[in-house]
């Protein structure tokens, strides 16, 4: 203890040299603040952004392969474009990766519902085959036409109710297998209502092969749904599968049920999420090993994320570059002046040793009052550090968006000029940024505990390497040379 | 009686030299006495002190500190505890107080005194240092303060052995009677060893035994003979 308070009385026994150490350490701790301030809030908005555009990992079918390998195909001059599949076996064993932190199925496929009109009747059934080109119905493979599908069973498909486009209007949300949800306009238009059961009929079809599945459900009304998004959606073609009041919503599994491994006509999709968003090569070398077809392009939304985060992971690189030069030159600095102010105190250290204090008390004391001096210029530099920190981050930031947008206008020149540096997309676009897609202007910087954390250890190994530079300094001392020395 | 110090063929030689300062040097102090070192300068007497004192150890011989051998012992505690030096130069912490000097040396000891601080402004009382004084930093203090400080200090945790390099050396002569009346009293009244290294016959005078270094030699010289014209050798040339 008493080690402890003759260090706190030397802080201001030695307080001109305690001054100019304390004025280094408060410029180093008081910028470390400033760059761990925006480094943490900086990282935490690149983290929350990862998350939503990176992490989200989407398996596009590349529309323009799709179109190639069914020309290639057509052999009757008839161009059939078939909306590729994913089997649900293979996305199954996709979701089994280790670089996944999470995974989302979902699943549909046409049904044509038993004695019930659905909504737009009148437009008829679709079978979500496409054709282009000659040839006509009659050469296909299959004896029987496509089923003309008047509704969908959608398994798991409820993203929409949590971006509030529908809204659950009466009953409960489908649970457990066999459970559905039903439009409010089909079941006014049905007299549908809270469980009743709907015999559902669809098919599976293999293509190539000409095999036919017919396949059944019955599903049990639970409760019924608002829908306010747009009834055909992106579809291009206009009838009652399409429209999206005719959309039973049910669970992954009830649709699942009637998986036939090898047959087409049931879409099962997923979403999945990858545990760092720099994983995704290897992800895409995985799934690709399992099976995934190359008209999938695997892809996330990299774009739109470097668009709007660009800018704050470049001042976050500035931070953490400042930190680092100041954290090095400051170290340097108050090394050399511990190393200094040591030698100075020799006689000091000679009295100390002379009187019976080990080396390690006198260490033990040097090292507290390095350190009573860094507690003080830490709490102080918190302060200065949190006052300066918001204008810094702002001029930074600034400094940052100009230097993105100088560098996109740049790029765009050289796009219009020569047409390079445009990524392919999976749609056969170019693989740009989401043209709302704003860059962070404002970067609300905040003192969290963790930097005070952080900053507590930054300070701690300033006055530790202030310490051992000069315990490494009275290891050499012997008291009875010291004091010959000043006697 | 038995001894507490005992040196048994001492010898020493500084670091780069060929020729021993102290060249086997033996003798043997003992509790309840009063030593005084006479010589002239350069003849060791310093020397022999660091040695005694544990801040430095013999190149050959040995010091035997309640028979145990300072080369095994912890020199720091024995510095601590052991032994109380005043130094000729003072060697005191000059940004501290007087009574911090004293404070920290009695705390470095380990000394259980409950009120350190009192017993801190008692001792240098007892060397003439009044309360005022004695709260002033150590740089602001004359020479004469500075060597009572000293002084105060050794005396802090109650040593068995006071070793004093000129102790009175820039005291006037009220004070130098009043130390040395301090000297002979933890000698004689309770029984500790003090070893005094001095050129001042007054301070030989209250000596039980004066010894003499000549050459890095040591020999006995009679009590009230004052400084030695020869000195008898206690040990052999190393």
């Amino acid at each position: 203890m008493y080690i402890l308070n003759n260090a706190l009385a030397n802080v201001w026994r030695h307080k001109g040299r305690n001054a100019l150490l304390g004025a280094i350490i408060l410029v180093v701790i008081a910028a470390s603040v400033v760059a761990l301030m925006i480094s943490s809030t900086a990282t935490s908005i690149i983290d929350d952004y990862k998350e939503r555009f990176s992490a989200e990992v989407t398996f596009v079918p590349d529309m323009e392969k799709v179109r190639e390998e069914a020309m290639a195909e057509s052999e009757d001059g008839m161009v059939r474009m078939v909306m590729p599949t994913i089997d649900a076996d293979q996305y199954l064993a996709f979701g089994e990766s280790e670089h996944l932190a999470d995974a989302d199925f979902t699943a549909s496929t046409g049904v044509v519902p038993e004695d019930l009109t659905p909504v737009a009747a009148d437009l008829g059934g679709g079978s979500g085959m496409m054709t282009m080109g000659g040839g006509g119905p009659g050469e296909s493979m299959f004896e029987s036409e496509p089923m003309s599908f008047t509704a969908s069973l959608q398994g798991n498909k409820l993203a929409e109710f949590d971006d509030g486009s529908r809204a659950l209007a009466e009953g409960e949300m489908p649970d457990a297998d066999g459970e559905a949800l039903v439009s409010t306009e089909l079941a006014e238009l049905n007299d549908l209502s809270v469980g009743d059961t709907l015999h559902l009929a669809g098919e599976l079809r293999n293509i190539d092969e000409g095999a036919l599945e017919s396949i059944e459900y019955d599903v049990t009304v639970v409760g019924t749904y608002d829908d306010l998004t747009d009834e055909y959606g992106t579809s291009p073609q206009q009838n009652a599968f399409t429209n999206r009041r005719n959309e039973i919503l049910t669970t992954y599994d009830t649709v699942l049920s009637n998986y036939v491994a090898g047959m087409q006509g049931m879409q099962v999709a997923a979403t999945f999420y990858l545990e760092d968003p720099d994983l995704l090569d290897a992800f895409t070398e995985e799934v690709r090993a399992e099976g995934l077809p190359d008209v999938f392009d695997v892809t996330t939304d990299s774009a739109t994320y470097n668009a709007i985060v660009g800018p704050v992971e470049g001042l976050k690189s500035v931070s953490v570059t400042f930190m680092i030069v100041v954290l090095v030159f400051g170290g340097v600095i108050i090394a050399l002046l511990s190393s200094i102010a040591i030698r100075e105190r020799k006689y000091e250290i000679g009295v100390l040793r002379a009187m019976g204090m080990k080396k390690s008390a006198v260490g033990l004391g040097l090292w507290s009052e390095i350190l009573a001096v860094t507690a003080a210029c830490m709490l102080l530099g918190l302060a200065v550090g949190s006052l300066v920190a918001q204008p810094v981050t702002d001029v930074l930031l600034a400094g940052q968006i100009q230097a993105a947008e100088e560098a996109a206008a740049a790029a765009e020149a050289q796009g219009t000029g020569g047409g390079m540096g445009m990524q392919m997309g999976p749609m056969g676009g170019a693989n740009q940024a989401d043209p709302d897609a704003e860059p962070l202007a404002d970067l609300a910087v905040a003192l969290t505990p963790g930097t005070v954390g952080q900053i507590a250890a930054v300070s701690l190994g300033l006055a530790t390497l202030a310490g051992l530079t000069s315990l490494g300094r009275i290891t050499r001392y012997e008291p009875i040379k010291i004091l010959s020395e000043r006697n | 009686m038995t001894s507490t110090l005992t040196l048994d063929r001492v010898t020493y030689r500084y670091d780069g030299t060929k020729k021993n300062v102290l060249r086997g040097i033996s003798a043997a102090f003992e509790p309840g006495k009063v030593y005084t070192i006479v010589g002239k300068s350069g003849s060791g007497k310093s020397t022999l002190l660091s040695l005694i004192a544990g801040l430095d150890v013999v190149d050959g011989g040995q010091i035997l500190f309640d028979g145990d051998d300072m080369r095994t012992l912890d020199r720091d505690a024995y510095r601590a505890r052991g032994i109380g030096v005043i130094f000729q130069g003072f060697n005191l912490l000059t940004t501290a107080t007087a009574v911090q000097n004293i404070v920290l040396s009695m705390n470095i000891s380990g000394s259980r005194v409950k009120h350190k601080k009192q017993h801190a402004y008692d001792l240098l009382a007892g060397v003439g240092i009044d309360r005022e004084t004695a709260g002033r930093p150590v740089l602001k203090l004359s020479g004469g303060e500075q060597q009572r400080v000293g002084i105060a200090r050794a005396l802090s945790h109650d040593p068995r052995i006071i070793i004093a390099d000129e102790p009175t050396g820039n005291l006037d002569q009220a004070t130098e009677d009043e130390i040395l009346r301090i000297f002979t009293g933890l000698a004689h009244e309770e029984g500790r060893c003090v070893i005094i290294v001095t050129h001042s016959r007054r301070v030989t005078a209250v000596a039980d035994e004066v010894l003499g270094i000549t050459a890095g030699r040591l020999g006995v010289v009679k009590k009230d003979q004052g400084p030695p014209r020869k000195a008898a050798v206690s040990g052999g040339p190393s």
